[in-house]
Order: C-alpha cells, then structure tokens, then sequence
C-alpha cells in the first residue's frame, strides 16, 4: 500500500529542510522503490525485482480484429464451411449467428519459427521471429464497451484506474519534462476517458492525450500544449511574472507546501511546453525512416505517424505508450463485409507497425520496450449475416513483442474452431498480471487503498504467464 | 436452505466427535508431513488467511466444517462425502481443485487417509485486528457529550468552540487568531456561495461596525440562490451526479438536471435532511397535495436511477443486478458511510455486513423498477411529469388514437355490410371490398401507425416506481446464476438505534428503509452528514474518511463534538442552513490561517483545527470566479445546457465531441458527461462521477498550469477583465492596477505591487501594444496562487 503522494505531512517535511525544487526530490527518490512514495508523484522508482522492459507500446485495435483471418488458422473451420458449429455457443452472445464460416485468406508459415500468418499481413510476417504470440487470450464481455474497459481497466462494470495509470504509479518517468504516460488518437467512445484516466489513483498518473480518435494524426497534439494568441517572448514575460508575484506571495503567507508545489508545476509545465512540440516533430526523421513507417503513402501515413511518435516518445523516456486504431468509418468490427473492412483495416496497419518493430531492433529499443498487439476481442468463426463474423471474447489471438517475451514463440491455442480459448487460456488479468511482470511489478503488490480496500490492475485476479518470458 | 442446515448440523456434531478423539502421534506426523504442506502449497493460497474464495478457509478445524458457500469441506471419517476429496480427485469437471493441473495420486490419497482418520488439524491462536466488530464506534447511537472545561474561557464562542478548543488544549497547540475581515469575508462567500466578493459587498462589510455584522452578512449568503448552487453541488458528488450513463455507450441522461434542479433548489429551501433522504429514495411512494409537490418528489428519485451504468451489458440477469448493486453501494456510501457493495461477492471482509444483509437490501431494490427494460442497448425508466398540460396532452393523444381506430372500425362494418350476403366467406374479407375503400383503409392504418409511434411530447423525469415485490436470493460469490436462500428484506442487522421496519408485501420497502435512515436513534446518517458539511467547510472531517465510517474508516478526530453536533443537527430540524450558522459563527471557523512554528511542528495537519487551512477552490468555483471578475457570469438558474437529445448517444465511433460547453453560466449548470468530463473540470480533480465522492482530492499537477496559461478560456477571460477595467476606470494605470486588485483578490496592491505590475505592463507594450499588456496582466492575475486559493 502507498500513501497519497503529496500528504501534507511529507510536504512540510520536505519544505521545513529547505528542499524546494522538483530536481532536487527526484534525485533523492532515484534509490526508492515502488513500494516507497517520493515526494515527487513521477519520480522515477525502482521496480519491485529486475524488470525485463522498461516501458510498453501497446497497439490498439479498436473493434476485435478476427484471430481466425490472421494468426490463428483453422483447417476445421475451412473444411466445415457453411456446416453448423459442432459444440454449444456460449451462453451470452453478442448477436445471433449462423454456420460456420472459413476465413476468405490463404495462410502461409513464416520465418525460422514458423508462424502462420494469413495475407493480410505481409509486412508483418517478415517479423514473426520477434514475435510471441499468444493464441488463447480471453476476456469477460461481449460487448465493445465492456470489452474495452475490461482490457483497459481490468474492471468491465466499474470505473477503475488504467493499465497506464497504474505503470506510471508504479514506476515513476525517466523524464519529468514529459507526460508518463501517452495515449495518441483515442477513441472517445466506449469508455472513453476511462480508458486512459487514473480514477481513484491521484490525477498526476493518468494518460495525456494526444488528439483522438476523430483527429487526423497530423494535427493531433496535447490540448493546452501552447498559447496561440501570444508571442513565446510575450509568454516568457507573464510566467516571470507569475513567478514573481506567486514567491512574493509566498513569503506573506509563509511556508505553505501547496502553493508551492504549484510553482513548482508553473515551471514544469512551461519546460514541458519547449520540449513536447519536439518529441512530437516527426520531420526531423530522415525520409528512410519515415519510408520504413509508411509515411509516403496516404493509406499507412496516419497510422505511420502515429507508430512513428510512438518510437519517438519510448526513446526520450515515456513509461506507457498507448496507439490507437480506430477508424471514424470502418473499424475492425466487421459484422458484415469481413473481407473489405478487415482488408481496409490491415492494409492501413501492417507496414506501419513492421516498421515500428524493425526500428525499434535497429535502435536496441526493443530489447526493453514491450510491443503490445491486440483488439478487446475477436471474433466467431461462425457467420453473423451472410459474410461477417460477431464479436467473441471467448478465446483470441494477441501479440507481444520484445520487452523480455520469447522471440518466435506461441503460447495457448483456441479449439479446432477458433471459438474458445482451449489450451493454456490466458485471461485479460493474465495478460495484465503479465505485463506487470515484465515490467518488473508484481500485480499483487501493486496496490493502492481507496475507500477502505487496496485495489490492483488485476483485482482478485491474474496469473503471470510465466511461459512467454524469455 | 433446509439441506445446508442439516449438513451444518451434522457438521457440528462430527465436529464434537473429533475434539473428544485424541489424534495418534502417527496421524499428527502424517498431518504435518503428507497434510499440511499440500493444504499450504495447494490451497490455502485461495482458501486461507489472505483470501477466501468462495467463503471457503482450509486452516483450521472449524473452516473445514464449517466449508464455503456450496457446503461443509469435509466430513469427517468420511472422504467419499468431503466436497474437499471429491473436488482433488477432479472427477466433476466444475467441481475441480486445484484451478491448474491436478495434485498427484499421491497426494490425494494422503489427504483422503488424513480425511478417514478424522481430519486432524492442530489449533492456532487467532491473532490480527477485530474484523466485523458489531461494537464499533459508528455502529452506536450518538450520545450527548459532556462538554468539556477549558482554559481559555475567553476564546470560545460557543458550545462548538469548547469542543474544539479542549483538544488543542490537550494537544499544547493553540488556536491561531481571527482572521481580518477581509480574509473572513473572502472566505466565507467562497465556501457558501462559491463566489467571490464584490468590491461593494467588501466595502461595506468593512465598514459595518456592529457586533452583529458577520452574522449579518452570512444570512445574505444564505438566502442567496447561489447558495444553492454552491451547496447543491456538493451533494451532486455524492449523489455521483451525470448527464450520462457513461461506462460502455455514453448515451445522454437528457433529465437528469431535473434532479440536479431539484437538490439546488432542496438546498435553498433548507428542506430538512430528513426529507431530503425520504424523497430521494421514496419520493414516488409519498402523498402529495399538488401536480408540483407530486412532480417534485418524483424528481427526487432520479438519485437512484442516475448512476452508471453499462447499458449494453448482454448478461441481462447480470445487468439487473449490477444496477440493484450500484444502488445499494450509494445508498450505502452517501448516507451511512458504508461499503455495502463488498457483501455482493462475499461477507464484507471488515464491516459486520453479512452477504445475507446484502441480499435483505437488494430486495428492496429489486423490487423496485429503475429500467423500462434490459435488451441491449438497455432503455431506463422515465415518469411523466404530472401536470394539466400532460394530463390534457396524454388524453388528447389518446383520444386522436381511439378516433383513428374508431374511423377504420367504421370503415371496415360499412364495407362489410355492403357485400352480397350469402356469398362464400374469402379467407380475407377485405380483398372483397371495392378498391376506394381498400386504399382508404390503407391511408387510415398508415396514419394510425404514426400515431402511435409518435406520442406528444411531455415532461419526463428519471425516476423510479414499485416493481413486482419479490425477496431475492442470495447470489453465490455474486453470480445471478448461481442462487442460495431467499433471504427477506430487511435492514442492517448490525446499526444499533432505530427500531427494525417490518416490510409489506405490497411495496418495495423503499419508504421504509428510508424511514429507518432518518431515525434520529440511527447511528450512523445524522454523523455522516454532519461530517461531510464539517468537510465541506473546513477540508477536513471529524472522520477523514468521510465516506467511510467501517472499521477501515479514520476514527473521528473529535467524537463528542461529532455527536454533540449530530444531535444538535436533529434538534434543529435537520435544517443545514442551521448547521451552517452553528459551524461559520464559531471562533474555530474564523481563525486566520497564520500558524506559529511550533504548533505546525505539533499538528503539520491541522488535525485540531487551530487554524484555517488554505485550501484551493474547487474546479467550479475557480470557472465561476473568473467569470465574476470579468464580469461575465451569467446568473441565470435551473434548466438544462445539453446540447444531445436524451437517450442520444454523446460519441459515436467517429469520437467527435459535440458537447458545448461554451456557456457563461454557473459551472453548476454545464453539462457533466461520464468519460469525457469537461477538461477544465477533469484536470482540476472534479471527482469521477462513478460513486459518492464527499472529499474532492486536490492535484497540483503540470496540465493544471497549461490549463492555466494557455486554454482560449483564460485567454479570453483576461481579454475581458482587461477590457472591463480599462473601460471603468479612465486613463490611469495606478488607478486601474489598484481595481484590478480589488476585483480579483478583494484588496488593494502594494505600492511594490504596483510597480510591478507597471512594468509588467510597460514590457509588454512595448514588445506588443497596451490592449495585450493589459490583457496579460490580468492573466497573470487570474493565473496566481493568491486568486485560486483561500487563507
């Protein structure tokens, strides 16, 4: 359990010695560790044991793109095409469906591991030799919103503090000139904030937004990021100003934590402001890379970009990433018109994110940055309509990559027909309680007590998968 | 039931019959070489100390027999009938232990021999905290304190401040002075009004001598509707206020500011809490003397339709009861400070909230209707306001419908009537009939089709109303599948006080429970909301953990006081306007905020109140003062800002945000969307609006300051205070520096000050042009610490 960073009581300690500045507390507090609060909420912390990644990509497919047309192929489902499904569906269903339907893709194995991948992703299956995949992934609801809340939050009917808020209380930023914990082009639907808020856990861990969903990647930028009705000089001027008259205000009032640690934030914000802009400046990317994310073409340019920023904010210190692809039209919720709407989907991704695991290799990112691949949920093998498949949490492929996950390796398996997670199921709190793991957290011991109980990520829940770590 | 009852008993009396056989030291070796190790590696992970699935200890004698929620763990002597034997052999597959794998032959035949030979299992002394302590503090009545002797006879000003006073004492701080009159008036418009003082109201409190002057100006305060806006809101976090039912679809509450309007206006009228409660559980079950107190009181039960709620929950069992759970968890937390929603799954771990105590609550609610139905997406209940126009636009409308059908019917007899009789008898009728009447027909039908499909319009509000009355079962580990005993509706067992309601059969028992609340015996209704204002005022409660006053709440820093008060609180009326006079009169209200070092070094948090402890403005406040100062704040009350019809959805998967929140009225009236609240709100902690919330943390966080520096809204804020000075005060920069002030911190500069802000203006107008400097003076102003925070 922790105590709320910035009590009164730690404040004053901190002031009565005379340790006023950010810097200052965030070198003292390089030697503590999660379980330890330092006085500055985003000092960096030491994990509970040796952390295999230092900070996490994760790559969200916003709809429940269909394991069976990807990376889980089925020879049953090929060969009983249009024959009834031979066991019971779940008990709840998303939407009534009907026979079984095979999936319009051929699938061919690649690499030395031999993983199958299906033609959707070229690009994608040069690198499954960095790839660990795990093809029994299961979750608790059949519908987006519950789905997405459930992979976001580990809690489908509550409002509960994010997987990003919950890394960034665990573990503090290397770099306090920028936000923990990133999240670029959200989707405002289906939870929405909650996604990426902090809930209960204090306001300074949730995820910083960068546009959403409906914002070209282009133009999507951290809200408040900058004055555009003044001049930088002009700026410059009234925070002096501010400082001034906020110290002079101090000295009336006398040592009073609070007002201090908003000075404090004054001059945070004003050092964030200069260098986020920077981070989030692709152009100064050579046009090889930019080519390597798909930036040249207008279909793979806006998710490129984002892969792109990504990279660019794993290496200048942000602990949890979070890209999003959620189309404003076609989403990867393909209820109907499988073919089109999954081709449309994958063609937008899949060079984007080649791209972004090869220079991630190059640059030795990848070695601590665990890539996180994956949607809230998949889909039936059995037809909704005449070509679409429903929505099907009950057993789904998702990926990682690097971080300290085995290169090359599959892990789990879904039944003859890809309807039910069958072998060594994974469930979401697993996925998370393993994330944690890597990450060098134990997710029973990542708490924090609110309203009279310690919560976790994983609440009563959540087994490491021990098997995928390298 | 009457099978867990027989096994309990035989349980206890194997149970006997083990304590009377002294184990061999062969089967104590056995135990603790072959036994125990598997029970600590294998099970007692889940099943032990730390956890109890399924209810279920296997640590000691007493767990064993007593077993989980599907029945006793062993028999002893008898391993073919000991749900632990059976479930290690894992030969029902949903009857299987461990979760992972399967312990080795091995292994089950040792505990299947410890189990035959009678299930030894040493004792252990019990050691940790009381848990589930009927004893505790808040569970008792509040007694009427003795008031306390203290040394400074001088200081207090009533009963209040000798409570307060006596534990400084104690504690060797004492209590700062009184704040001046500025600092005092500042303070107290803010924390009863949410607004900050006019240079008028300054100027004449200042000047108004008379002993009665503070007293005076807290009455203005209080019988100003912005009273109501200021005090309303804060219950509106308790009652975990929104405009949507946020979670999964995000779809409009489009009457949920009827509530809202309802609590602000509760507040103004200073209704007596008491009612308040009533109304808000059991307004629908009360009699009313007009249209206006019957919509009222229907009104107010939108506090339990208002919640969260995921409306595209495909489990509709499971939906059902996450609404009635929701219900329960804030009834539990904004009226008695209790975590009730923890017995759903399991006996509450801490509190003395059995689940069958859970079960007895959720009767009540079941029996209640919240939902129109719970097809996905899930629609909820909404009651027509009653009132002439409804009444006469309802009965119109049925009467055009009656017409409609009435004209076909006629239609249909004449043309009937009209065919040769004795002809064959077609399987359509109609097909007979000649074509002008047959289009007719048609026209006719598709009108009265549309008819119905289009109802008038009328006032709705979010409400709820009596459902089939049933007592519910008990949901095993929380699962709507998997039932237990019925248990009746009742109250909780473990609040001492009020005498226990009998529940009808014909009625949901909401009144009654309501009823119960409100018991001025109850233990716990009258402190926590005494508390919450406590809170409300000073930043700090009697009990910090003002939501929670179970055992893993804080204890209350000042008990007697917490009860005198409470008591005093009944006495009064339950009025709160009341409670507000008894707490801002006192000499602990107004206390400066200035501390002598060593009683900061005594009390760094100001557990004694010996002084005032400066605090931030709230979110709301800090909107609404920047439009006061701007002179741009619209003072307009009630009414609703949503810009999406009810039941629209907020976002579509397109994510484009269509909510406007461009309004220059009170912060109070802007629309509040779950997952997505308005981000100058969200960033400076508005509470998330998913469960009571009465003590708002304050972040002091890097976006806050952009927020601050760069959003249009401040920009535009300072434009316009720059404009108003400009504008009222004619060319003279002193002159004009000295307004500001008083505008916005309700003082005048230093001469310093002054001069700063000369050549903070001189500056600027000389990079840019004295429209800017001005503008960005009064950012920097708005901007400050000493704007947004209370001494």
């Amino acid at each position: 359990m922790f105590d709320v960073p910035f009590s009164r009581r730690a404040m004053l300690q901190r002031s009565a010695v005379g340790f006023g500045s950010l810097a200052l507390a965030s070198m003292l507090a390089e030697t503590v560790t999660a379980d330890v609060r330092p006085v500055d909420p985003l000092a960096a912390r030491l994990p509970h044991f040796a952390a295999r990644a230092k900070r996490v990509i994760f790559l969200f497919m916003k709809g429940g793109p269909s394991h069976l047309d990807t990376f889980d192929p089925k020879p049953l489902l090929t060969r009983d095409d249009g024959k009834p499904l031979p066991f019971a569906k779940p008990r709840v269903q998303f939407a009534p469906t009907g026979n079984l339907l095979r999936s319009p893709w051929e699938f061919s194995q690649y690499g030395e591991s031999g993983a199958w991948v299906s033609t959707l992703f070229p690009h994608l299956a040069k690198h499954v030799d960095d790839m660990c995949f795990v093809h029994s992934v299961h979750g608790t609801n059949p519908a987006h919103g519950g789905a997405v809340l459930k992979l976001h939050t580990g809690s489908d009917n509550f409002v509960r503090p994010s997987m990003g808020s919950w890394v960034s209380y665990g573990l503090g930023t290397d770099n306090t000139n920028l936000p923990a914990f990133v999240t670029i082009c959200p989707t405002l639907a289906h939870g929405g904030i909650n996604n990426w808020g902090s809930a209960f856990l204090p306001a300074t861990y949730a995820g910083t937004p960068l546009g959403n969903a409906s914002v070209p990647a282009d133009q999507a930028r951290v809200k408040f990021i900058a004055n555009e009705r003044v001049s930088r000089t002009v700026q410059e001027r009234e925070v002096a100003a501010l400082m001034a008259m906020n110290r002079e205000h101090l000295t009336h009032s006398g040592p009073e934590p609070a007002l201090e640690a908003r000075i404090n934030s004054f001059e945070l914000a004003f050092r964030m402001q200069s260098e986020l802009p920077v981070v989030e400046d692709i152009s100064q990317e050579s046009s090889a890379t930019q080519q390597l994310y798909g930036l040249d073409d207008p279909v793979t340019a806006n998710f490129g970009r984002m892969c792109l920023m990504a990279r660019r904010f794993a290496e200048n210190g942000v602990r949890f990433i979070q890209v999003t692809h959620s189309d404003s039209k076609v989403q990867w919720d393909q209820h109907s018109d499988l073919k089109n709407g999954h081709a449309k989907n994958a063609l937008e991704v899949d060079k984007p994110i080649a791209g972004l695991l090869q220079d991630l290799k190059t640059r030795g990112l990848l070695e601590d940055t665990l890539v996180w691949w994956g949607g809230e949920f998949g889909r039936t093998p059995t037809v909704e309509g005449s070509n679409g498949r429903d929505h099907n949490p009950e057993g789904f492929t998702m990926w990682f990559a690097g971080g300290g996950t085995k290169a090359g390796y599959h892990h789990g398996a879904t039944d003859d027909y890809g309807f039910y997670a069958a072998v060594d199921k994974a469930h979401i709190h697993d996925m998370h309680a393993t994330m944690l793991h890597l990450l060098g957290l134990n997710h029973e011991r990542l708490t924090y007590r609110y309203a009279g109980r310690d919560f976790r990520l994983t609440d009563v829940e959540g087994n490491v998968i021990h098997e995928i770590i390298a | 039931m009457r099978l867990s009852i027989l096994i309990l008993v035989a349980g206890m009396m194997c149970s006997t019959h083990i304590e009377a056989a002294e184990p061999t030291p062969a089967q104590i070796k056995h135990f603790e070489t072959h036994v125990r190790p598997v029970l600590v590696e294998h099970c007692q992970k889940c099943h032990g100390a730390e956890k109890q699935w399924g209810s279920l200890r296997l640590d000691s004698t007493a767990a064993l027999l007593k077993g989980g929620d599907t029945g006793p763990a062993i028999v002893p002597d008898k391993p073919d009938e000991s749900r632990l034997i059976l479930a290690i052999r894992q030969t029902d597959p949903d009857f299987s232990m461990p979760p992972k794998g399967k312990l080795t032959d091995k292994q089950i035949a040792d505990l299947t021999q410890w189990v035959k030979d009678g299930a030894y299992y040493p004792e252990t002394k019990a050691t940790g905290k009381p848990t589930r302590d009927p004893n505790h503090w808040s569970f008792q009545p509040p007694q009427w304190p003795v008031r306390p002797v203290v040394k400074n006879a001088n200081w207090p000003q009533s009963p209040l401040d000798e409570f307060t006073l006596a534990k400084m004492e104690a504690a060797g701080v004492s209590p700062s002075p009184r704040a001046g009159k500025r600092t005092l008036l500042r303070r107290v418009t803010y924390d009863l009004i949410g607004l900050p003082p006019t240079p008028e109201e300054m100027t004449a409190f200042l000047s108004d001598e008379s002993p009665d002057a503070f007293a005076r100006v807290v009455d203005r305060l209080l019988s100003s509707p912005a009273y109501g806006e200021r005090w309303g809101r804060h219950w509106l976090d308790v009652a975990r206020y929104a405009d949507s039912n946020g979670l999964d679809e995000n779809v409009a509450y489009g009457n949920a500011w009827r509530y809202r309007d309802y609590v602000l206006q509760s507040f103004n009228a200073d209704k007596p809490y008491d009612r308040f409660v009533v109304e808000q559980l059991a307004g629908d079950l009360l009699p009313f003397a007009d249209d206006v107190q019957h919509a009222e009181q229907l009104i107010a039960t939108g506090f339990l339709s208002i919640g969260a709620k995921v409306l595209a929950e495909v489990d509709e069992s499971k939906m059902e009861m996450d609404i009635v759970d929701e219900q329960i968890d804030t009834v539990g937390r904004a009226l008695i400070g209790l975590t009730l929603g923890c017995a759903r799954c399991h006996d509450h771990k801490f509190d003395p909230v059995a689940t069958a105590d859970y079960y007895g609550l959720a009767g009540i609610f079941k029996s209640t209707r919240t939902m129109e139905h719970f097809r996905k997406v899930a629609k909820w209940y909404e009651m027509p306001l009653p009132s002439e126009q409804t009444r006469s636009a309802l009965a119109t409308y049925q009467t055009q419908i009656t017409e409609k059908k009435a004209a076909i019917q006629q239609r249909v007899e004449q043309a009937e009537a009209a065919l040769t009789a004795g002809e064959a008898v077609p399987a359509k009728l109609e097909d007979k009939f000649p074509a002008e009447t047959q289009a007719a027909l048609k026209t006719l039908r598709a009108e009265l089709a549309v008819l119905e499909k289009s109802p008038p319009e009328v006032p709705t509000s979010m409400s709820v109303t009596e459902a089939v009355v049933a007592d519910v079962a008990i949901n095993i580990r929380g699962n709507p599948l998997k039932l237990g005993d019925v248990i009746p509706r009742r109250v909780l067992p473990a609040v001492r006080g009020p005498a226990v309601p009998s529940f009808p059969v014909e009625h949901s028992g909401r009144k009654e429970l309501a009823e119960w609340l409100v018991d001025p015996q109850h233990a716990l209704t009258s402190r926590v909301m005494v508390n919450r204002v406590w809170r409300w005022h000073f930043g700090a409660g009697f009990v910090k953990s003002v939501d929670n006053f179970g055992l893993l709440g804080d204890k209350p820093s000042h008990p007697e006081l917490l009860d005198w008060l409470a008591l005093r609180f009944i006495q009064d009326g339950w009025s709160i306007k009341s409670l507000h006079r008894r707490i801002v009169l006192s000499s602990t209200y107004q206390t400066s905020s200035d501390v002598d070092p060593m009683d900061l070094e005594r009390d760094p948090e100001n557990r004694w109140f010996a002084r005032h402890t400066v605090r931030r403005l709230e979110a709301e406040a800090i909107r609404d003062a920047l439009l006061s100062v701007s002179g741009q704040l619209d003072d307009a009350q009630q009414g609703s800002l949503l810009t999406v019809k009810n039941r629209a959805y907020f976002f579509d998967h397109t994510s484009k945000d269509l909510t406007d929140y461009s309004s220059p009225r009170r912060s109070v009236y802007l629309p509040i969307v779950r997952n997505n609240v308005y981000d100058f709100f969200q960033l400076l902690d508005y509470p998330d609006a998913a469960i009571p919330t009465g003590d708002r943390p304050t972040t002091t966080i890097a976006p806050q300051a952009l927020l601050m520096m760069n959003s249009d809204f401040v920009v535009t804020v300072s434009e316009r205070l720059a404009a108003r000075i400009t504008h009222e005060v004619t060319n003279d920069d002193a002159a004009r520096i000295m307004r500001l002030y008083v505008l916005a911190y309700g003082r005048e500069p230093s001469s310093t000050e002054i001069n700063t802000a000369q050549s903070l203006l001189s500056d600027i107008t000389t990079a840019t042009n004295a429209q800017q400097a001005w503008t960005s003076l009064c950012h920097v102003v708005l901007a400050s610490n000493e704007f947004i925070y209370l001494q």
